[in-house]
């Protein structure tokens, strides 16, 4: 299997270091001047519970002044690890391939721990990094994922696709299966670097950690912690279609590649989860959905030929159905949606039409759900969304029968 | 009187079965061709198809068969090349056929044999014509719908008549049909179409696109209010 490129200057310098207890790594370009004083009080913040590992600090970019690989400051737990960054990329793509190489590099420094962050290091702090290492070094969890602090309009392609599919497919509650930050142990770093690699289109394929851990072994234990952090995604410029056309669509790759694997899991387990929830601010002011529900109807009355190519006569019936429904009592059902998704997917795996249009024509669709979700959900608290939103979950495994048999004969069975 | 028109009819008669007769054993020829070429040709195809199959070829293509995938989703490289090697031995059974069915239609099968090469071109003109049209205006009408146009139907529907003229205009002109009528007909109607656009705008909606326009300048930048549905 196809491994992590790096460069000669990264390799000696990855020599010099020789070994480390834990490696943190920047999944984007950071500043080594801003980096270093952070890193340095953190080991500091964590004091005699991290005193006998040795730490690593990696990023892509260049080196700070003092010479890379040494010690910074006075501190012999300490090393920081520039690395060249891999080519450039589609946004999402970028993140993943920074990601990879760090854990490529842990897995060349043999660390018992790789913790990933994103490169706003809104999650660099003692108290995540500790809940990291907490779940791989000491409770044994071969990957911990992260489980962020959000509101109940945040993240909605995350809920309303990313988590309840990989969650139906894999069969582990993850709340946030494409993350910014997590944390693996040395055993699974090897595997999630060279995943995707061989890939036809490696350069944009994303890093799915779940996937890979379920997928490596059923053994692999999965856990989750609580970081009180909310990232700040640069939305400007960035259209919802080409982004959900790009973490959908890579959702689904993997789904058509993995194949065998999701076949064989019933139900899901639920997953051990660390560190305190956060109370989020219960933003009561409530929004109007309607422009989302306007592009989904323009969708309904113009992609009429598109969507019979994917969806069978039942769900264009439960569709059309909704389209005459007054505004406020636009609901779009858990179960129609999960199946309009799963259908989606075979239609990928199928190549029933070009997958840019495929994935085009789903984006009305999810407004729809949006549009639906955003109504359900106003009068509610986050707490009691995040319920609503396990009770999406559970809806989307008890279709998961309809996506096997679909999967399976898609001639013989479309109801 | 009778009696020659009797014997007219069956002298007529006789030279049109003596015609078919001589013709027979050249339309069998041209089936049996037809029909062998058929048979190879699929056979081939087949073993193209197999032996790139066992090379790998649609993975090592890699990029290129995405971007083929896209215009023709069902379609792999090897799929293709097998069928473009099935259809020219379609094409080589017609034209042995049309040259077996014998010397004295000579001159219409040496017609027929120059005219082939301009009857492919123009088929594979008219397919690539059509899976554009198709792919161009779906593209349109799917950007269109995600954009919230309204008009993205009519839009995608002007997109996919426009690719079809063009194309009709060029399959008629590479077959050689219709002369300078085509060149003609095909400048007066997408000329046509520029002019009318242009007269619907320039007259019927000048009043609307000049106070838009003055509308536009004299807005002061608009703060965007933070968006409070977070999508990613």
């Amino acid at each position: 299997m196809a491994a992590v490129e790096f460069t000669e200057e990264t390799k000696q310098q990855v020599e010099r270091i020789g070994s480390a207890d834990v490696v943190v790594g920047i999944a984007g370009a950071v500043s080594p001047e801003e980096l270093r004083p952070r890193a340095e009080r953190i080991l500091q913040e964590l004091g005699s519970a991290v005193s006998s590992l040795r730490f690593v600090f990696a990023w892509p970019g260049k080196a700070p002044a003092s010479p890379p690989g040494e010690s910074a400051a006075d501190n012999p737990a300490l090393a920081l690890l520039p690395f060249s960054p891999p080519p450039q990329a589609e946004v999402w793509a970028g993140v993943s391939a920074n990601q990879r190489a760090v854990l490529g590099l842990a897995a060349s420094l043999n660390a018992r721990v790789c913790i990933v962050l994103g490169s706003d290091l809104a999650a660099l702090d003692a108290r995540a990094i500790q809940l990291f290492a907490y779940a791989v070094l000491d409770r044994q969890c071969g990957l911990a994922m992260p489980v962020y602090l959000a509101a109940r309009y945040d993240g909605l392609l995350n809920s309303g696709i990313l988590s309840p599919l990989s969650r139906a497919l894999y069969g582990r509650r993850i709340r946030y299966p494409l993350a910014f930050d997590f944390a693996a142990s040395g055993a699974l770093c090897g595997a999630l670097s060279r995943s995707n690699l061989a890939a036809e289109n490696a350069g944009n394929a994303l890093l799915w950690p779940v996937t890979v851990a379920s997928t490596q072994n059923a053994q692999v234990q999965v856990g989750q912690v609580h970081i009180d952090v909310h990232h700040k995604v640069a939305t400007e410029g960035l259209e919802l279609s080409a982004v959900l056309g790009q973490l959908v669509g890579s959702l689904f790759h993997e789904m058509d590649v993995c194949a065998s694997h999701w076949q064989r899991i019933r139900g899901s387990q639920a997953t051990p989860v660390w560190g305190n929830a956060g109370e989020g601010s219960d933003d009561a002011q409530p929004i109007d959905p309607q422009s989302m529900l306007d592009t989904f109807l323009l969708g309904s009355r113009n992609l009429d030929e598109v969507w019979r190519l994917i969806l069978p006569p039942n769900s264009l019936l439960e569709l059309r159905r909704l389209t005459r429904l007054a505004p406020d009592q636009f609901r779009l059902p858990d179960g129609l949606w999960a199946s309009i998704v799963y259908d989606f997917a075979l239609a990928w795996r199928l190549r029933t039409l070009s997958r840019g249009h495929l994935l085009g024509a789903l984006t009305p669709l999810y407004l729809g759900w949006a549009a639906s979700w955003v109504r359900e959900v106003s009068s509610l608290s986050n707490a009691d969304a995040e319920q609503r939103l396990e009770q999406l979950a559970r809806a989307w495994e008890e279709k998961k029968p309809y996506l096997l048999s679909r999967w399976r004969w898609p001639d013989r069975f479309n109801p | 009187m009778w009696q020659q028109v009797e014997q007219s009819l069956h002298s007529s008669m006789g030279l049109v079965m003596n015609k078919i007769a001589t013709m027979l054993p050249g339309i069998l020829a041209f089936i049996v061709a037809f029909l062998f070429f058929l048979l190879l040709g699929w056979l081939v195809s087949w073993i193209v198809s197999r032996i790139l199959s066992g090379l790998r070829f649609d993975e090592r293509m890699g990029r290129g068969a995405n971007a083929m995938a896209e215009f023709s989703p069902r379609a792999t490289p090897s799929l293709l090349i097998g069928r473009i090697v099935f259809w020219c031995f379609v094409i080589a059974g017609v034209v042995v056929g049309v040259s077996a069915l014998g010397t004295s239609e000579q001159i219409v099968s040496g017609w027929m044999l120059a005219y082939v090469p301009r009857v492919v071109g123009a088929a594979i003109l008219l397919l690539a014509g059509n899976v554009l049209a198709r792919f161009v205006s779906r593209s349109v009408l799917i950007t269109g719908v995600n954009l919230n146009l309204s008009y993205a139907r009519l839009l995608s529907m002007g997109v996919r008549w426009m690719i079809l003229v063009l194309t009709g205009a060029m399959v008629l002109d590479h077959l050689a049909l219709g002369g300078e009528i085509v060149e003609l007909g095909f400048g007066i109607l997408f000329g046509g179409i520029v002019f009318a656009l242009s007269l619907a705008v320039g007259l019927g909606s000048r009043d609307l696109v000049s106070r838009s326009l003055e509308r536009e300048a004299a807005r002061p930048p608009e703060v965007v209010p933070p968006e409070k549905i977070h999508h990613f």
